[in-house]
């Protein structure tokens, strides 16, 4: 199978997300479409699974024009798209997953479950994959529901699989395990696309190259051919920003003190928790997602009450106060989701700017808010943060993914507060806004601010800590010193308790 | 007086009266909420049916034809919700409540332009429903009077609540259902529009609303009287609401219901204050709310 893209642009209103972009894509090759964040990887391959439609452009399936009215025209073509947002019932079973939108149909309309079981069955088995068809969606794991996605696209008997960002979700070893299938995909001679920004994968699984920046291509090259430091340069369009500089300092006095914090969540306990952050020190907290790292934050930020323990900040309990006498007290707090915590989408940028602040003076006249002064504090983090918007007035829902969660960086930051808890600052953000979102904490602990940072990102953890602790099974399975850290310490710390008594003794 | 005067055959027989309108709106409005259609014009789509069936078996002289044109009219509510709601990005709780106000508003003029009465309309020539019975089911002590000698909507009622559970688990209109509900998103990314989904979804919701029309005006009695449906539209809601829009649980909480309504009806007999037996399904409604509610709390505890 070979399918062109011949000059494709779309346009939303005046904006021109896609732009005279071609590629092309072949059986048996895993074709890499790299970019940042808004810089029309997605796009282009929603016009070409026929979800938006292109304003010019055309794409060949096999040397045939082809213009699709829907997905479903695409689809049967032999096109099938791993979204990054899974398209998934919750509610339903694996199985009624699988064949929704493309049933199996017996008399008067009803589903043959017994005909889409049996070549499940069959498929499963020729990829190696392994899944429960009975089990309910939304009980699964997010790497078990990216392979529930995976039998979707394969149940339609897709020749080519589009995969949009498909491991941001998932652990080290699922991640191995999902090239491991891709891998087995591409000698059974299927093309495949693999969306993404992260270098690493490109350079393991990817036959090819693409590169996109504002909605243009900028280079396309076997993977052979080039190298990481190349790509890099043609993503962020110039030089690589240089490694994050950070003052030798020692910590200072204890800011953050948690000791046998405890919190219970559906059934099972979190905790108990014990440790300090001081002033001047990023503590990262590193782990697998789901073992226990939402509790701990949300305790910590009142956003769930605590069943045992204490935490003290600045020599302060907090227990038993709200998230907003917590804020009052000294913390700031970044959320993993910025789209339902961080910001009211349908809310002005100035407005999401004004959050938590609308106590002070010169934002407020008795009941009445200031526009003006609203507008003016939004504009300077706007400029500060580098934040791509409109302007003030702009609604949030507006802004991409990365100028979203620099808007709440700034808000969050520039409340300049002793303690900042940080959860997942940079997730699903692109390079350049990564890089700006580092540097910014790193210059918060030089400052002397006392930072907790809980990320599931290894590398974030590991290039920005000055302590590691490793979160294993709702509990504290380790701590590694920054000079002392290295992936397979934490990584192994990641998926045990850590060394037993026994060991230690021996 | 005892009990027993309150809980006699008669008493068994007058269940279903009340169970099969509420039951029949109700499995209409679960298909909406699970399609994801926030459909409260259940009242006004009663109606419209209740008034279409004492149309239908007036002139073509049968009680078929009146459940088919009450079938007709509820659709014909429901193709103006999917217009205003689907086709046009309306409101669904101001189209709703449209609706609701037209539905009362048509009724009350056409029975003045077509049958030349204010207030009621009754006459000898509305063919209504006759009672089934059934020869060895009526014998059986107390169930015997609910499931013989109803009308033959009850049992079409309690055929689609079953037939809507194996619907909604196995059926290819069932799972899009459900999948326009919970995320439309997915249908789609499959190349199916939900919209035409949640279109079925409204069709065959006027069409049971309709029903349950017919059930109230050319089955209970026949007649038409103006706002006949009297709040079992609302009460439909309710039940949808409180299950989810599940077929079996909501079978049950309408059965509640219909007992209780009926219950009030019986206690007004025995001397209590009007005003109070009105009250009674209301004061149900918002007992089942507070032990639910309490329920899952302690479920989810």
């Amino acid at each position: 199978m070979r399918v062109e893209l011949s000059d494709i642009t779309v346009r939303f209103g005046d904006l021109t997300a896609v732009d005279r972009v071609s590629l092309d894509f072949r059986s048996g090759e895993v074709h890499a479409l790299v970019g940042e964040n808004g810089a029309g990887k997605t796009t282009v391959m929603n016009a070409l699974f026929g979800l938006v439609r292109s304003a010019s452009g055309s794409i060949a399936v096999d040397g045939e024009t082809c213009r699709w009215a829907s997905p479903q025209d695409a689809i049967a073509r032999g096109l099938g798209m791993v979204h990054q947002h899974f398209m998934l019932q919750d509610s339903m079973t694996v199985l009624e997953n699988i064949v929704l939108c493309n049933e199996p149909t017996g008399r008067f309309g009803f589903v043959d479950f017994r005909a889409a079981r049996a070549h499940m069955a069959e498929v499963a088995t020729a990829y190696g994959i392994e899944v429960d068809l009975d089990a309910t969606v939304g009980a699964l794991s997010l790497g078990q529901r990216q392979v529930v996605e995976i039998l979707k696209v394969l149940y339609r008997h897709a020749d080519m699989l589009i995969l949009d960002e498909p491991t941001a979700v998932l652990t080290p070893q699922e991640k191995d395990r999902l090239f491991g299938v891709l891998r087995n995909f591409r000698r059974d001679g299927k093309a495949i696309v693999l969306i993404t920004h992260k270098l690493d994968e490109v350079m393991e699984l990817a036959d090819r190259v693409s590169v996109m920046r504002g909605g243009r291509l900028i280079s396309s090259a076997p993977v052979a051919e080039t190298t990481k430091t190349a790509i890099a340069r043609d993503i962020v369009g110039g030089e690589l920003p240089a490694e994050i500089a950070r003052a030798e300092r020692a910590p200072g006095a204890v800011v953050l003190s948690v000791d046998g914090l405890t919190v219970r969540s559906r059934g099972r306990t979190v905790g108990p928790i014990s440790f300090d952050v001081r002033a001047g020190e990023i503590v990262g907290v590193a782990g697998v997602s789901g073992n226990g790292q939402a509790e701990l934050v949300q305790a910590l930020t009142g956003l769930r009450r605590a069943h045992g323990g204490s935490v003290r900040l600045a020599g302060r309990p907090l227990d038993g106060l709200d998230v907003g006498a917590r804020r009052a007290r000294g913390m700031s707090y970044i959320p993993e989701d910025r789209q339902r915590v961080g910001l009211a989408l349908e809310a002005r940028v100035s407005e999401n700017a004004a959050i938590g602040r609308m106590d002070q003076p010169g934002f407020r006249r008795g009941p009445f808010r200031i526009r003006s002064a609203m507008n003016r504090f939004a504009a300077e983090l706007i400029a500060r943060y580098r934040i791509k918007v409109a302007g003030p007035e702009a609604r949030a829902a507006t802004m991409s993914g990365g100028n979203k969660q620099k808007l709440v960086v700034g808000r969050e930051l520039s409340r300049d507060t002793p303690l900042v808890v940080v959860e997942n600052p940079t997730w699903g953000v692109d390079i350049g806004a990564i890089e700006f979102i580092h540097s910014e904490l790193v210059r918060m602990r030089d400052a002397g601010h006392a930072i907790l940072m809980v990320s599931t990102e290894l590398d974030e953890v590991l290039a920005l800590s000055d302590r590691i602790l490793v979160l294993y099974e709702g509990r504290i399975s380790g701590e590694v010193a920054r000079a002392e850290a290295d992936r397979t310490a934490v990584g192994q710390l990641m998926v045990s308790h850590g060394p037993s008594a026994a060991e230690i003794a021996a | 007086m005892g009990l027993e005067a309150l809980f006699d055959p008669a008493f068994a027989a007058s269940l279903p009266r009340f169970i099969t309108p509420i039951l029949l709106a109700a499995l209409g409005g679960a298909l909406c909420e699970r399609a994801g259609v926030f459909n409260i014009a259940l009242e006004g789509f009663v109606l419209v049916g209740a008034f279409s069936a004492v149309l239908g078996a007036y002139f073509f002289g049968s009680a078929a034809m009146g459940a088919l044109t009450a079938v007709f009219g509820g659709v014909l509510m429901g193709l103006i919700f999917a217009e205003f709601h689907l086709r046009r990005p309306g409101d669904p709780i101001v189209v709703s409540i449209a609706l609701n106000l037209l539905a009362a508003g048509l009724t009350t003029y056409l029975l003045r332009a077509i049958f030349d009465v204010a207030g009621a309309f009754r006459d000898p020539a509305i063919v209504g429903f006759e009672p089934i019975h059934i020869p060895l089911v009526a014998a059986i002590p107390l169930v015997g009077p609910v499931l013989s000698g109803q009308s033959a909507l009850f049992y079409v009622a309690l055929g689609a609540a079953v037939f809507m559970h194996v619907f909604f688990a196995r059926h290819r209109l069932g799972l899009r259902l459900r999948a326009a509900g919970e995320n439309p998103a997915a249908l789609v990314a499959g190349g199916v529009s939900p919209e035409r989904v949640r279109l079925w979804a409204l069709v065959l919701c006027g069409a049971l609303c309709g029903l349950a029309g017919a059930q109230l005006s050319i089955a209970n009695v026949n007649l038409f009287v103006e706002n006949m449906s009297a709040g079992r539209g609302w009460i439909a809601v309710v039940a949808v609401l409180l299950t989810r829009g599940r077929p079996l649980p909501l079978l049950a909480i309408v059965c509640l219901f219909g007992f209780v309504d009926s219950l009030s009806f019986r206690v007004q007999g025995l001397g209590w204050p009007q005003q109070f037996t009105d009250m009674m399904p209301y004061v149900a409604t918002l007992a089942v709310l507070v032990v639910l509610s309490w329920w899952r709390l302690r479920r989810s505890a």
